[in-house]
């Protein structure tokens, strides 16, 4: 049984459609890249997914429940997160803070309005076991804006997490990265446990082939072509778009 | 009967009247996004002005047309000397339009003082059409015919010039007009003198129609806001809507239920807002 | 924390030595100025903490002024009068809210400016039950159980407690979970929602505790003014709120406090010397606004900070030390 699936759905703005009928599963745990060209409606699919964009047609489902018509704070409760392309982070509050905010949305005092955040010892409890699992304690007090880019995109994903998601949607991690960053953040995507499920949208072909289980390909709006990596690698139509073109990526 | 079809005719001439005063504010709203507060003390400025030079004796006509010229010049200053340090701030936009209302309007209560006053109907349309037994005083049915004139001449400026099209690219896209190599700070400057303009003239044109009192600014702002919310952020042509729309039902809601014509008006902007959060003709937002 | 304690502490002796050095004048004058810094403070949380900028806050301070004067007729208590003040200023907030905070910004201010001009113009032509244009006066005597309120004294340090009380209730909204995540919505709304809040629930409940606030200080100062007029709900009373919080300092606490104050003894300073208070009021805003930013709360931390050489909080460059062992696989 799949745990995120995606039934032909379809989008457009004004004239301009961006999604034809677009299917996708994606099973727990699963790992499921989807690649394609810019402007192929990769981050559209995802906003729509996540409900920041409403679909014209199709039905999303995730554990067999039609979450289309949900709102987008209402999929992070049935499990579902999701990163942004930009960083999207709260740049004068600190990294501790930062984690603060994206923890307290699972706990019952979220309403409260009289005893003080800072005095909850299982928010700090928490933030503490993942600031040290991910080795950034000593960045804890410094002002997320000051953080260098690579930090930025890790606690992207950290908040994204915080909601102890079952699937998780990363837009473009290693965006504007350099090679470095790059295969830091590949490794740690690659470190996330196995419980969660990642759809991730991904151009860095290396990137892309280290960490999928399943790749999806999607070409002006439509899928092509969903399968396995080799699958992908071997098709002569992806060769086309993807490698036959200017860009000398290779896997 | 005919008691309504003049009612009707009332309606729509302040309809038209809160159509010109609510276009300057849409599409300086649209254009420049900023919320002008000191819209309504140009009306107010409008309509004094006509008044101070008709008691010189002069024409209504060429009263009318010194207090559009005078509106739009100081729309010109306005907008080159204070409005133009606060593109893109919301919070200095409101402190700022917000001090020039006060300022306006006490220059306003200064000179012309706080007395009610109002402008005499123009001689040549000082008379009234009758067809059958129906009466129909000649000014309102020429405030109407300069709003629908108005509207004509916002459609072809949008649809059929350059400048037009530079607008509606600035409401769409600001950053592609200036790569365009239009000079954004010419454009915005001529929006900004236009709407003022159109405020001028709207308080000259309103003068005989409705008087001056102090505290009109206020109520004509407002209205006007409620205009703009009903039609659409930036949207003309909703704003021409519900112009007639508001000016229409206020003036039954004032012969009907003389005390709650405002609260009508109201909760109308509050039914469309529930149905429509971006108004009847506004962009959607994503 | 500790430091807010400090100056909650230092803010109660404050309130409470004043009538020590102060003139019948100034007392009444600080009375006033207690129940304004309520009335700024109530829209300094919703422009400060949830982004919210709003043209018609006065119409939640006249709603609390008219239920004491009206209501006041009938019940005489004052506890149960000023709860009824804020139930029904409150209520109002949260019913109009559902529609105002589905909207953006632009259209929150000139909804909100609606809004406030409808409650003046009812205020204005429900004349037999508000005395209309002339106003009313107010029949109700504060009374809080030790006596009825009537000296200058009293109602100082009637106000003082209750401006204490309400900034002590509105730093513990803002240090508490919905307050942080409420501030936390107004950075960044899109990606609150990610995270799994139901961001318009917060924006509704910031701005009808606001608007309850509001109506709090409406309703002690038709006690304290003993008359009510349609100009208590106008725009321009909504405007010139905004102008102390703005003054004062949006995004702290006390800068609307500060701004009140500040605006409050400017106007009755210059109003005895000319009757040309707006144009000078206007003037003053206008080149507020064009010789920059910040209110006067940060001007004051600014000059703090030069004369402590404090050091700044935040640590200088950004540096990139995360995890470098693991690029050189």
């Amino acid at each position: 049984m799949s745990l995120l699936k995606v039934e032909n759905i379809s989008k457009s703005f004004k004239t301009l459609q961006v999604l034809y009928n677009v299917s996708l599963e994606v099973k727990p745990g699963e790992r499921h890249v989807i690649i394609g060209p810019n402007g192929a409606g990769k981050t559209t699919l995802f906003n729509c997914i996540t409900n920041l964009l409403p679909i014209d047609s199709g039905s999303i489902y995730l554990d067999g429940k039609e979450i289309s018509k949900l709102s987008p704070h209402h999929l992070v409760h049935l499990g579902m997160s999701r990163t942004f392309q930009k960083n999207n982070l709260f740049g004068d509050l600190t990294v501790e803070e930062n984690l603060h905010l994206a923890l307290v949305a699972k706990k019952s005092y979220r309403y409260n309005i009289f005893s003080p955040l800072a005095s909850r010892s299982d928010i700090k409890k928490e933030t503490n076991r993942i600031l040290d699992q991910w080795e950034i304690s000593s960045r804890r007090h410094i002002k997320v804006k000051n953080l260098s880019y690579g930090e930025q995109r890790l606690l992207e994903v950290l908040l994204a997490m915080a909601s102890n998601p079952k699937i998780l949607l990363l837009d473009e991690p290693t965006s504007g990265m350099s090679p470095a960053e790059t295969a830091q953040t590949s490794e740690m995507i690659q470190k996330l446990p196995r419980s969660i499920a990642l759809v991730v949208i991904e151009h860095d072909m290396e990137v892309v082939f280290a960490i999928a289980d399943r790749i999806t390909v999607l070409h002006h709006g439509e899928v092509i072509l969903s399968g396995s990596p080799e699958e992908v690698r071997n098709n002569e139509m992806v060769k086309e778009i993807y490698f036959g073109g200017g860009a000398k990526q290779h896997a | 009967m005919s008691i309504f079809l003049a009612q009707l005719l009332t309606g729509l001439a302040y309809g038209m009247l809160y159509f010109m005063i609510a276009a300057g504010l849409t599409i300086i709203l649209g254009v420049m996004n900023v919320v002008n507060l000191a819209h309504g003390t140009l009306f107010m400025l409008g309509a004094y002005i006509v008044f101070t030079f008709i008691s010189d004796e002069l024409n209504f006509w060429i009263a009318l047309l010194i207090s559009v010229l005078l509106t739009a010049v100081l729309g010109i200053i306005l907008e080159k000397l204070l409005i133009k340090h606060v593109y893109g701030k919301e919070l200095e936009q409101v402190l700022l339009t917000f001090g020039l209302s006060f300022i306006i309007a006490d220059v306003v209560k200064w000179i012309w003082g706080t007395e009610m006053q109002t402008l005499p109907v123009p001689a040549l349309l000082d008379a009234s059409l009758s067809i059958g037994e129906m009466v129909f005083p000649l000014y309102r049915l020429f405030v109407v015919f300069i709003g629908c004139l108005l509207a004509l001449l916002l459609w072809y400026l949008e649809s059929k010039t350059r400048i037009g099209a530079i607008i509606r690219a600035g409401v769409d896209d600001r950053a592609m007009v200036g790569a365009l190599g239009i000079n954004v700070g010419l454009v915005f400057t001529g929006v900004f003198a236009f709407g003022a303009a159109l405020a001028g003239l709207s308080g000259a044109l309103g003068g005989p129609l409705i008087g001056m009192y102090t505290g009109m600014d206020n109520e004509i702002l407002v209205t006007s806001l409620i205009v703009v919310v009903i039609g659409g952020l930036g949207s003309w042509k909703g704003s021409f809507i519900s112009a007639i729309l508001v000016g229409v039902i206020e003036t039954f809601g004032k012969v009907w239920f003389p005390s709650l014509s405002m609260l009508i008006v109201f909760l109308i902007m509050m039914v469309v807002l529930i149905i429509r959060p971006q108004g009847l003709f506004g962009r959607e937002v994503a | 924390m500790k430091k807010i304690f400090i100056y909650t502490v230092l803010l109660i002796l404050l309130v409470l030595a004043m009538p020590l050095v102060l003139s019948d004048f100034g007392i009444n004058l600080a009375t006033e100025i207690y129940i304004m810094s309520i009335f700024a403070m109530s829209l300094g949380l919703i422009m400060g903490y949830a982004g919210m900028v709003s043209l018609g806050h006065a119409g939640f301070f006249g709603i609390g002024a008219y239920t004491v004067a009206v209501i006041g007729q009938y019940v005489s208590n004052s506890y149960l009068l000023l709860l009824i003040s804020v139930v029904i200023s409150g209520l109002t907030a949260l019913i109009t809210g559902v529609v105002f905070i589905r909207t953006s910004k632009f259209y929150f201010l000139m909804i909100t400016l609606a809004f406030g001009q409808l409650l003046y113009v009812l205020f204005w032509q429900l004349k037999p039950w508000t005395g209309g244009a002339d106003g009313m006066s107010v029949s109700a005597i504060l009374n809080l159980g030790f006596g009825e309120i009537l000296s200058p004294n009293a109602f100082y340090y009637v106000m003082g407690v209750a401006f204490i009380i309400a900034y002590i209730l509105l730093r513990l909204f803002v240090e508490s979970p919905a307050g942080k995540i409420t501030k936390g919505i107004m950075e960044n709304e899109a990606r609150m929602s990610a995270l799994g809040y139901n961001v318009r629930v917060y924006k509704l409940l910031a701005y009808t505790l606001s608007g309850a606030l509001a109506g709090f200080a409406g309703s002690l100062y038709s006690y304290f003014n003993v008359f009510v007029s349609p100009d208590l709900s106008s725009w321009t009373f909504s405007g010139q709120v905004m102008v102390m919080v703005i003054i004062g300092g949006v995004g702290t606490l006390f800068g609307p406090a500060i701004g009140a104050s500040v605006f409050i003894c400017l106007q009755n300073f210059i109003s005895t010397y000319t009757e040309r208070w707006p144009m000078i009021m206007g003037a003053i805003l206008v080149i507020l606004v064009l010789i920059g930013k910040g209110g006067i709360i940060h001007w004051l931390r600014y000059f703090k900070d030069i004369i402590f050489l404090r050091k700044q909080t935040d640590e200088g460059a950004p540096q990139n030390q995360v995890k470098k062992e693991e690029v050189v696989n």
